[in-house]
């Protein structure tokens, strides 16, 4: 490269800078200028001559002398700066910021644009050292300086002319300080690990060392050297290729459809572990064990719940799932976002990370050097294929380590950090990164190509400052998939015209034949009772003795679907939505509030139209005849269940509807107890209740839901109405009635529990024989010292179960109908047509078994049944997680006021952590190694299930799972994700 | 790259307050014009002929009172770093057009050439920032070099803001991509503006600063551009007078 | 060929010299714009009718799907066509005049260039599918300034329109009818307003150059008879937050940076005004349609 330098004057000359850039494939010549100058200072106090020559910024500062004038001296005395290159910076990043060492140190500038380009965090921190000025770094713009500048040479590699560049450096400080300038000779050391280059420094005069002879030079070298971070060695037979740059391409799809057809290739849908994101599961029906993926090059770009094809690796690589706790920050930290400008060629090392590869080899040493049993071992497989991704919107924050300080205008790269903590970063392009920081934003992924080790993906809309409350809860709501959206104008024109003012129309109209088919039963006593404050009232109940010594009892369901009549824009609303959400503080309609509240809902006092099962019973609550049938009635009362309790446990009160409670809570324990006897199970979860202050509507408390007779008076009624109808609507819709049913768990769901009880209780086990044993077995495990043993082992019981789901009854046998957790043989959801979609298609369902009007072809068409089904119990899945989410968001706002000590147990053990359970805020809480003691000292007995460590007082401490510990409750807002959660700390 | 690091430098070495290499000619193209220049202001190289007074060549460009100035502009190809075809008629090069044309109006004493038309031609070899100073820089220059009338030199510079801090002089295309830019042309040694465009947002509180650099400037350029007329009317009266 | 209306010399020494007198003819002061008027459509989204005295003008936006550009795959398409003819004065005709082109130059540049819109949040799917807003001005009648008006109609049409809702299912999009889903807003970052003035030189050019003393006349929002007799004019965009969206200048008559300076600070009192204008007006009009068409029944949260 020819220089063609001019002169502008005697302190400036410029030269051009070309080099090819390549974009989208085009080579491209690009051509700048560039200045060379003599008026760049050494920035040290030593010097004379350079404080003559300074300049002042563009704020009319002077640039200040940072390098000290007596700098640090090594173990022979030597005072010295030292110089630094790239590849020590990236590695050696802690050891810099270390107040131990590393002072007065020069950072040429063709080094700080190195480590710009390979990773934007560790230029950022290198920055802040610059900035902070307490370990005085500074950067020497040696690109600018005529002194300093070198050309390329003809047939030099660039890396090469880097490496001269930095070396000039070095010797024109020596030249500069201790021939010319200073008083007292500064040494000037060159810190370098390329055995190369340190050859060629020391050729021109140059002291050059590694890094490891430089600390072993210092006075205090002994403590550091442990800090100085090993060179990664990868043990020698790991994964085998080299080629680590792209993600295995997916099958085709002819190749897919083949092996699965043979048997080879299986699909499922994966799930992530919670505590490992580089492991996930994949749950086929022909293996007993959900198989095994670890690592991301075997996951190979699949997301969390995406529809994948797995293929089985050889039976020689199958693993054990890992009890390791890896967390995405600690291993993707550094990773730049972005493809920046001014690229010149550099790697970036591929789709698996460095500190993945040391972490999954540390893994596989573990796996093989413990004797490891042979039935720890799982099938693993790698995903080959994505048959569907399950991509929507979701909800994040841009992690503030990938975003520069400057605001320019042109759009740069950044990371995305998701809510969902079992998904990866995204990678998004946006000129506003800096606007973003500390705001909830909404993203939708576009691509994962297959040479990128981050997915890619845009950004859509902010939804507004981090934990401020509306903000939370839209991303709660989007994050669940709620549709939280006004209803449109077409919803609008399927409701009744006079609105607010509808009433039952006069049930003796002879223009409408539908009323004729109403029962009137506006004289009997009805009732209903509700959770303090509610205003959507499904049911009401009433009771009556019979001439003949039995009792007619009779519960009445609002009467939605005569209002929302099917394939109408009302109904494919409600359907869609599938199922009302209830947060802490906001409830999320199925329908309109027209209707929930108002037209549907039993209020008191007025006459509301409504869907009854009367029935006749004896004493002991045997069911002698029962009818169906569509009435009119008015509700005399609507109580609290507390306000119920209270009047029926009142002697003073003797009329008529309270007498008739006193019937309904006689016979509910009835037909409680037949239940038991049968089975039932009586599962516990830790639901809490928040209490708001009524002024600043600030959470205050946290109160564990408590359960009085009367919940369980109207639980038992709307369960019985539910059997009657299921059996009704299953007898005049074989094929297609919507029903309900609950699967008993498999053995291998309880294997772990019912091990870990065996191990460290003693011999104590769940049976899972039936739901009977189940549930007699669970009444045995009783710690007599712990009351609380026993919740604790339903809570845990409650997670081996399995999901109960809606279903056409088209779709199983009449065996596989049964609700293992209620222990009936047939079940349904008829109860709450107002917030629940199942219950409209099941109003309409018996309507047309008991002749009120024909059923809808769509309720009769099997494939349409499948599709609302599928629907409603995915909604009705996000709903309870949205329910609970809001409630652990809550929980932690009343924890910043709350913290104290409190009791916990240990639900869970990992090599590296435990998750501890506080029952008084029903939150679980993961506590890591690190903060209970040395890391380096635990030993993990999976046998045993208790983790040994040397806690932070130096004290030998073991952990294991059921014990009772104390934490300390903190409420924390995570700095990256701005989720505020419970921190436990073990005391 | 770091626009502007915190040591004061640029990303090309250069200091907030410096310009470019500023270079420029005139009377390179004698025989085909009336008056010419080329102006090169860093990477940004720019031709400028001037032809006329003249007859104008439709009638209704004839004005009874004063002369009617018309330019003409046009981009090369080539001249950004990727090969882009540009219309004659693109809404940007007609702006550009029309301000060079209502800047030099009023700077030139049009009184002196009544009904007649002055015809400014701009050929933008290559651009690197700061396109409209430097076309107005060379249109000075050209017209200079054609003898026509002018009350002063209109001298034209771009400063911009860099991070709502600091005032940047004489910007390059990396630097224009990414901060506003300010371009200004003043009237002399005072400190009227003939010509201000700006182009991206600026706070209205640092208007002051960034304009008070860019007066500088300007000021700077008009006197490179005096030198370089005065060393060529020196060395033509040197030939004359033989 | 479009005939270019002629003013007398009468009419312009008239004017001049009541400046001079410091009044304007309309008896207006010179730091004060016309009366306002707005007409905003009841019954579609983006239709708005904006007066200013008695230059008027219609603004309407639309939006459709389309693919983005190229090297811009994540973000949306937004242009705004000016069109001025001959209705609006027989100054104009069918060809385009470099006077248009400014025209629809600066709106641009204060409009689009300045990202007032956010392009980010009209993609769909990124390199496939994005929202193309295209906003057409059609200006009614000339009485002076097309630029404030214009750009003044812009943003309140922009503020007005909601874009049709949509769902994603994989790869194809579902763009659903106002009806049937509630139509979503434009993400709208600023509100940049133009504010034109004009300046009169009194004395001669020379005087004007070489002088010290500031003695030119400067008019905010000119009218037809001002607009043709002035020597120079000065366009500055600002927002609300203090930001200067573009300046231009482009020739005419040479003013001192010191009164460039104080004409830019003294802008924002107007431009507060203006603003404030729109906002309360959307606001007004969002009441009203709410209450007309009882969205209240259509609300699906509730507090507890």
């Amino acid at each position: 490269m020819i220089t063609n330098r001019k002169r502008l004057s005697s302190g400036l000359s410029v030269t051009s800078k070309v080099f090819v850039r390549s974009r989208n494939g085009n080579a491209l010549k690009i051509v700048r200028e560039h200045y060379l100058r003599n008026d760049i200072p050494c920035y040290s106090h030593a010097c004379h001559k350079c404080q003559e020559i300074v300049k002042p910024d563009a704020q009319g500062q002077l640039p200040k002398f940072i390098l000290s004038s007596s700098p640090t001296k090594t173990k022979d005395g030597v005072s010295h700066y030292v110089v630094i290159d790239t590849n020590i910076i990236l590695h050696a990043i802690d050891l810099l910021e270390n107040t131990q060492c590393f002072y007065d140190v020069i950072v040429p500038q063709t080094v700080l644009e190195e480590v710009r380009n390979r990773s934007f965090p560790i230029y950022q921190r290198l920055r802040n050292l610059v900035k902070s000025e307490d370990k005085r770094f500074v950067v020497f713009h040696n690109e600018y300086n005529e002194a300093t500048y070198v050309n390329r040479e003809k047939g030099q590699s660039i890396n090469d002319r880097n490496d001269h560049a930095i070396r000039k450096v070095a010797s024109w400080f020596n030249s500069h300080l201790n021939t010319e300038n200073s008083p007292t000779p500064i040494h000037i050391i060159f810190i370098c690990n390329d055995v190369d280059n340190c050859t060629k420094a020391k050729q021109e005069g140059i002291d050059a060392r590694s890094l490891v002879d430089y600390i072993d030079s210092l006075p205090n070298g002994e403590d550091l050297r442990d800090l100085i971070p090993s060179d990664i060695v990868l043990p020698g037979n790991f994964e085998g290729d080299q080629n680590e740059t792209v993600f295995p391409e997916y099958y085709s799809n002819a190749r897919i459809m083949a092996g699965i057809k043979n048997g080879t290739l299986y699909q499922g849908m994966l799930n992530i572990s919670s505590y490992n994101y580089l492991q996930g599961t994949v749950s086929v029906p022909a293996f007993k064990k959900p198989l095994l993926i670890i690592g991301s090059k075997n996951l190979n770009r699949a997301f969390n719940s995406d529809s994948v094809i797995v293929e089985l690796l050889p039976k020689d690589k199958w693993k054990e799932p890992s009890s390791t706790i890896i967390e995405e920050g600690s291993i993707g930290a550094d990773d730049n976002a972005g493809d920046d400008e001014d690229d010149l060629g550099e790697e970036t090392g591929g789709v698996v990370s460095d500190k993945e590869r040391v972490f999954l080899a540390q893994e596989a040493m573990k796996a093989t050097s413990s004797k490891t049993n042979e039935s720890r071992l799982q099938p693993t497989a790698k995903i080959v294929g994505v048959v569907r991704r399950s991509w929507r919107y979701y909800v994040g924050q841009i992690a503030p380590s990938s975003v520069s300080e400057e605001t320019g205008h042109s759009s740069r790269s950044c990371f995305v950090i998701l809510m969902d903590k079992l998904l990866p970063k995204v990678r998004i392009r946006t000129r506003k990164a800096k606007e973003y920081l500390g705001q909830r934003i909404v993203i939708v992924v576009d691509s994962w190509p297959s040479n990128s080790r981050y997915p890619n993906g845009h950004f859509v809309r902010t939804l507004g400052e981090i934990e401020s409350a509306e903000a939370e809860t839209e991303a709660l709501l989007l994050e669940h998939d709620v549709e939280y959206r006004p209803f449109s104008k077409n919803v609008l024109d399927c409701l009744p015209k006079e609105g607010d003012n509808w009433v039952v129309p006069d049930m003796t109209d002879p223009q409408d034949p539908q009323l004729k088919k109403r029962v009137d039963l506006r004289d009997r006593l009805v009732c209903s009772i509700d959770p303090p404050g509610c205003v959507d009232i499904d049911d009401a109940l009433h009771a009556r003795v019979l001439p003949n010594g039995n009792y007619e009892v009779g519960v009445h369901i609002a009467d939605v679907t005569h209002f929302v009549k099917p394939n109408t824009a009302l109904d494919q609303e409600g359907a869609s939505r599938g199922t009302s959400v209830y947060l802490v503080d906001k409830r999320i309609d199925m329908l309109p509030m027209l209707l929930g509240t108002n037209l549907c809902s039993l209020k008191p006092f007025v006459d509301r139209f409504a869907f009854s099962v009367i029935w006749e019973l004896d004493e002991n609550a045997n069911i002698l005849k029962v009818d169906y049938m569509k009435s009119v009635i008015k509700s005399r009362q609507a109580f609290s269940y507390e306000q119920a309790q209270l009047r029926i446990d009142d002697p003073t009160q003797t009329d008529e509807l309270t007498n008739s409670m006193r019937v309904l809570l006689k016979l509910s324990k009835k037909l409680k107890q037949g239940r038991m006897d049968a089975g039932a199970l009586n599962l516990a979860s830790p639901e809490v209740k928040v209490h708001m202050d009524s002024e600043t509507s600030d959470p205050q408390e946290v109160e564990i839901k408590k359960l009085l007779e009367t919940n369980s008076l109207v639980e038992e009624f709307m369960l019985f109405a539910n059997i009657s109808v299921a059996r009704k609507i299953y007898d005049s819709y074989p094929q297609t009635a919507m029903l309900r049913r609950h699967a008993p768990p498999p053995a291998t769901n309880f294997e772990t529990l019912n091990d870990m009880l065996n191990v460290r209780k003693n011999g104590m086990s769940i049976s899972l024989e039936s739901s009977k044993a189940l549930a007699d077995s669970l009444d045995r495990i009783v710690d007599p010292n712990d009351p609380y043993f026993n919740t604790l082992i339903r809570i845990m019981s409650t997670r081996c179960m399995m999901a109960a789901e809606y279903f056409p009854s088209g779709s199983y046998g009449y065996p596989e109908f049964r609700h293992y957790g209620l222990a009936v043989d047939i079940y349904t959801h008829f109860t709450s047509p107002i917030r629940r979609y199942c219950d409209v298609v099941v109003h309409r369902q018996l309507a047309g078994a008991i002749g009120y009007e024909n059923l809808d072809l769509s309720h009769r068409d099997k494939q349409r049944m499948e599709m609302i089904v599928k629907n409603i119990n995915k909604r009705h899945r996000n709903a309870q997680f949205a329910g609970r989410s809001s409630i652990e968001y809550y929980v932690g706002q009343v924890m910043r006021n709350n913290e104290a000590e409190h009791e916990g147990y240990v639900i869970k053990c990992f090599n590296n952590g435990i998750v501890v359970l506080v029952p008084k805020f029903g939150v679980e809480g993961l506590i890591k190694l690190e903060t209970m003691g040395d890391l380096a000292t635990a030993n993990y007995n999976e046998d045993k299930y208790e983790l040994t460590f040397t806690d932070l007082k130096g004290a030998q401490r073991t952990v294991a799972m059921f014990d009772k510990v104390t934490v300390d409750v903190k409420s924390v807002k995570d700095e990256v994700s701005g989720k505020r959660r419970a921190q436990l700390m073990l005391r | 790259m770091e626009l502007y690091s915190p040591e004061g430098l640029r990303i090309d070495g250069r200091r907030w307050n410096e310009l470019r290499r500023f270079e420029c000619k005139i009377n390179t193209h004698p025989h085909s014009a009336d008056g010419s220049s080329y102006v090169e202001q860093g990477n940004t190289k720019i031709i400028c002929m001037v032809r006329g007074p003249m007859e104008p060549a439709m009638k209704s460009q004839v004005n009874a009172t004063s002369s009617t100035v018309e330019v003409n502009v046009s981009l090369a190809n080539f001249s950004t770093f990727e090969r882009k075809k540009r219309s004659k008629t693109d809404k940007r090069i007609t702006e550009l057009k029309t301000t060079l044309e209502r800047t030099f109006n009023e700077c030139i004493m049009g009184h002196l050439y009544p009904r007649t038309l002055i015809s400014v031609t701009v050929q933008v070899l290559a651009q690197d920032g700061g396109l409209l100073a430097a076309m107005t820089n060379a249109v000075t220059l050209a017209l200079i070099d054609a003898g026509i009338a002018m009350y002063d030199y209109v001298s034209g510079v771009n400063a911009g803001l860099y991070d709502q801090t600091s005032a940047l002089l004489d910007l390059n295309t990396l630097e224009e991509n990414d901060m506003c830019s300010l371009t200004i042309g003043v009237i002399g040694k005072s400190e009227k503006l003939a010509l201000v465009v700006l182009e991206d947002k600026l706070p209205l509180d640092r208007l002051e600063s960034v304009l008070a650099i860019a007066i500088a400037g300007s000021h700077r350029i008009r006197e490179l551009m005096d030198m370089e007329v005065r060393k060529h009317g020196n060395m033509r009266l040197a030939k004359v007078s033989v | 060929m479009s005939r270019s209306i002629e003013i007398s010399e009468n009419q312009r020494k008239f004017l001049l010299e009541s400046l001079k007198h410091g009044f304007r003819l309309t008896d207006r002061p010179f730091d004060h714009v016309r009366d306002i008027s707005l007409y905003l459509s009841p019954t579609e989204y983006g239709y708005v009718e904006v007066s200013w005295g008695k230059t008027k003008l219609a603004c309407r936006v639309t939006a459709t799907v389309t693919t983005p550009y190229e090297d811009r795959p994540f973000e949306g398409i937004f242009t705004i066509n000016s069109e001025i003819s001959t209705m609006a004065s027989m100054r104009f005709d069918t060809s385009r005049s470099n006077e248009e082109i400014l025209i629809a130059r600066i709106i641009e540049k204060a409009v689009r260039r300045s990202n007032s819109l956010d392009l980010e949040s009209l993609c769909i799917i990124a390199g496939e599918k994005v929202w193309e807003i295209t906003v057409d001005l059609n200006y009614l009648n000339y009485d002076g300034n097309f630029i404030d008006v214009g750009c003044f109609a812009v943003m309140l049409a922009l503020h007005h329109f909601k874009k049709p809702d949509i769902s994603i299912n994989g790869n194809s999009i579902v763009v659903h009818d106002i009806n049937e889903r509630q139509p979503v807003p434009l993400s709208i970052l600023h509100i940049p307003i133009c504010l034109t003035y004009s300046f009169y030189n009194l004395t001669d050019k020379e005087s004007n150059i070489k002088g010290e003393d500031a003695d030119e006349i400067c008019l905010l929002d000119a009218d037809l008879l001002e607009e043709l007799n002035r020597d120079g004019s000065l366009v500055i965009t600002l927002n609300k937050n203090r930001e200067l969206i573009q300046l231009s200048k482009n020739g005419g008559l040479p003013i001192s940076a010191q009164q460039f300076l104080e004409l830019t600070f003294k802008s924002m009192k107007t431009i507060d005004q203006l603003t404030d204008l729109i906002k309360t007006k959307i606001k007004e009009h969002e009441e009203l349609r709410y209450k007309t068409e009882n969205f209240k029944l259509l609300e699906a949260s509730a507090d507890r």
